[in-house]
């Protein structure tokens, strides 16, 4: 194969390769670094290219795989990961102009567990700034590789863009309020956002300590499960992270859905916020999930579009406590959407957090409660494909404040349930849809299954942005 | 319920430590008034009867 082809095989495919030593991890990663400085001009999807890092690592991979030390599905394969998570000796900004100098002293636990699995670490990927808005950029904003004029989704917009560009094989992100799967369902990703405590937070810049999850964003339902293998798993430097076993999650992966009882929340089918193309282009998906042996019916759950709001009370105040000390002495150094964003957390009176919190119990306990009659729920991930580029426009009414409604993903951050995005077709501007499938908590073997079930049955997942 | 009023945004912003002025003042006040008066519309039944549980632990 010529290695200016192998950019292009799934991470699955490479690792598969790299294990049988037909490609090496050098050539791999070499193959990326190549692509990274001839297009990344195109997408800004990296802020910072670890260059002598990665060939070294990946040297490294190429030395224990040849003397019989195969760590795993990951060993060799490279990634990008979001600038987000602490890089030791490596810049990491969080897309802030605040933090543009910090270095921290050491790996946060998602990226040492990337290397423990032998993955080359190709760079840090950009984000909106603190992960807490979906749009605003304080160094170069990402491009969408299937439409370079529009916008990838974010927070982490840089994975989205990286993994869509063929940049990296396979990337990380963070999902507070669907940060994973917006960048995914914009640029026709598998992106998914893990149950809440599966993945250690340690390192982790925070939005919200209660919604916060690292999960992978990917171009297969393989490359995710393979991604999310390596990271998972207990970590005594956060206290409340899990410590079940990681499956192997490809276990999960292959058969038909027999069995299997599929609930499509209608509240936001029947919403006006989903564009009719990807209202069809949805259902579309629905019809296929039951040709493949599950049963799928329509489920109510009543508040289910109220999650946007009380979503938006808790990623305005928790953010805005603990930036307090910068909003007050560096709050011209913050992006317009996130000074707003802040300083309206600022303000937001308590009772309107008690509240937000109430009506997540009761949202969380109509979610649980779905998922007891049903293995798993799906929905659009969002209403619409991916938008036009735009300046960062100002509020100049109540009607304007809110830019995401679109977003229909934080229902499982507030339940904290695993979901995850995976394309399903395009909408009438030619950009990609997610279909969202969300589970109990726990639940990541059952999503996998279902999302991989759908993959193989359509060609989504095999077309190539034009722009990459 | 009623609008936040600047001068009313300006002295929530003193109680905690921050002079909001403008531009960000007006647009603290759109975006402040339109999440109060999205949450203040919800009132499913049985709210007074839950406990703002904010996660489910992870098992152990």
């Amino acid at each position: 194969m010529n290695t200016s082809e192998l950019p292009f095989l799934s991470a699955g495919d490479l690792s598969r390769l790299i294990q049988s030593k037909e490609v090496s991890p050098v050539e791999a990663t070499e193959a990326y670094l190549d692509r990274i400085a001839s297009l990344d001009h195109r997408f800004n999807s990296y802020l910072t290219v670890m260059r002598e890092q990665a060939l070294a690592d990946a040297q490294q991979a190429e030395e224990d795989i040849a003397s019989g030390q195969h760590k795993g599905p990951m060993h060799g394969v490279p990634v990008a990961v979001k600038d987000q998570f602490w890089s030791k000796g490596v810049r990491s900004t969080g897309g802030s102009r605040i933090l543009a100098d910090f270095v921290p002293g050491e790996d946060a636990t998602v990226i040492a567990n990337l290397r423990k699995a032998g993955a080359v670490v190709l760079g840090k990927t950009n984000m909106t700034e603190f992960a807490i808005t979906g749009f605003s950029h304080r160094y170069a904003t990402p491009r969408n590789p299937w439409n370079t004029d529009s916008y990838t989704g974010g927070s982490s917009s840089g994975s989205g863009a990286a993994t869509a560009a063929y940049l990296c094989a396979t990337s990380l992100g963070e999902d507070t309020g669907g940060s994973i799967r917006f960048p995914a369902t914009w640029c026709g990703l598998v992106g998914l956002r893990p149950s809440w405590g599966l993945v250690s937070r340690y390192g982790v810049m925070r939005g919200v300590w209660s919604m916060d999850t690292v999960g992978p964003i990917s171009r297969t339902v393989e490359d995710a499960a393979i991604t999310l293998g390596a990271i998972a798993g207990h970590d005594p430097k956060d206290r409340y992270s899990s410590t079940v076993p990681v499956p192997d999650y490809r276990q999960a992966l292959g058969g038909d859905l027999n069995g299997l009882k599929i609930g499509v929340i209608t509240e936001f089918m029947e919403s006006g916020l989903v564009e009719p193309k990807v209202r069809q282009t949805v259902s579309d998906s629905f019809a296929t999930l039951g040709e493949l042996g599950a049963t799928v019916e329509e489920v109510s759950v009543p508040l289910s579009m109220d999650a946007g709001v009380a979503s938006a009370v808790l990623l305005a105040v928790e953010p805005a406590l603990a930036q307090q000390d910068w909003i007050k002495d560096q709050l011209q150094d913050y992006g317009h959407d996130v000074r707003i964003l802040l300083l309206t957390g600022s303000l937001l009176p308590a009772q309107a957090y008690y509240k937000a919190q109430k009506l997540r119990t009761m949202l969380r306990q109509q979610v649980l409660d779905s998922l007891e009659k049903y293995d798993v729920l799906v929905l659009p991930t969002s209403g619409k494909g991916a938008q036009p580029l735009e300046q960062d426009p100002p509020i100049t009414s109540k009607e304007t404040a809110s830019r995401l409604a679109f977003l229909f993903t934080r229902i499982f951050n507030l339940a904290s349930c695993p979901a995850m995005s995976v394309p399903c077709g395009f909408d009438d501007r030619g950009m990609p849809v997610g279909l969202q499938i969300g589970a109990r908590p726990g639940a990541e073997e059952t999503i996998f299954k279902v999302a991989h079930a759908y993959e193989q049955a359509t060609a989504w997942h095999t077309m190539r942005p034009p722009g990459a | 319920m009623a609008d936040l009023t600047k001068d009313e945004i300006r002295a929530m912003g003193h109680a905690v430590g921050l002079e909001i002025e403008d531009p960000e003042l007006t647009e603290v006040m759109y975006s402040l008034n339109a999440l109060l008066e999205s949450l203040d519309a919800i009132n499913p039944p049985g709210l007074n009867d839950v406990e703002p549980l904010p996660i489910i632990l992870p098992p152990a």
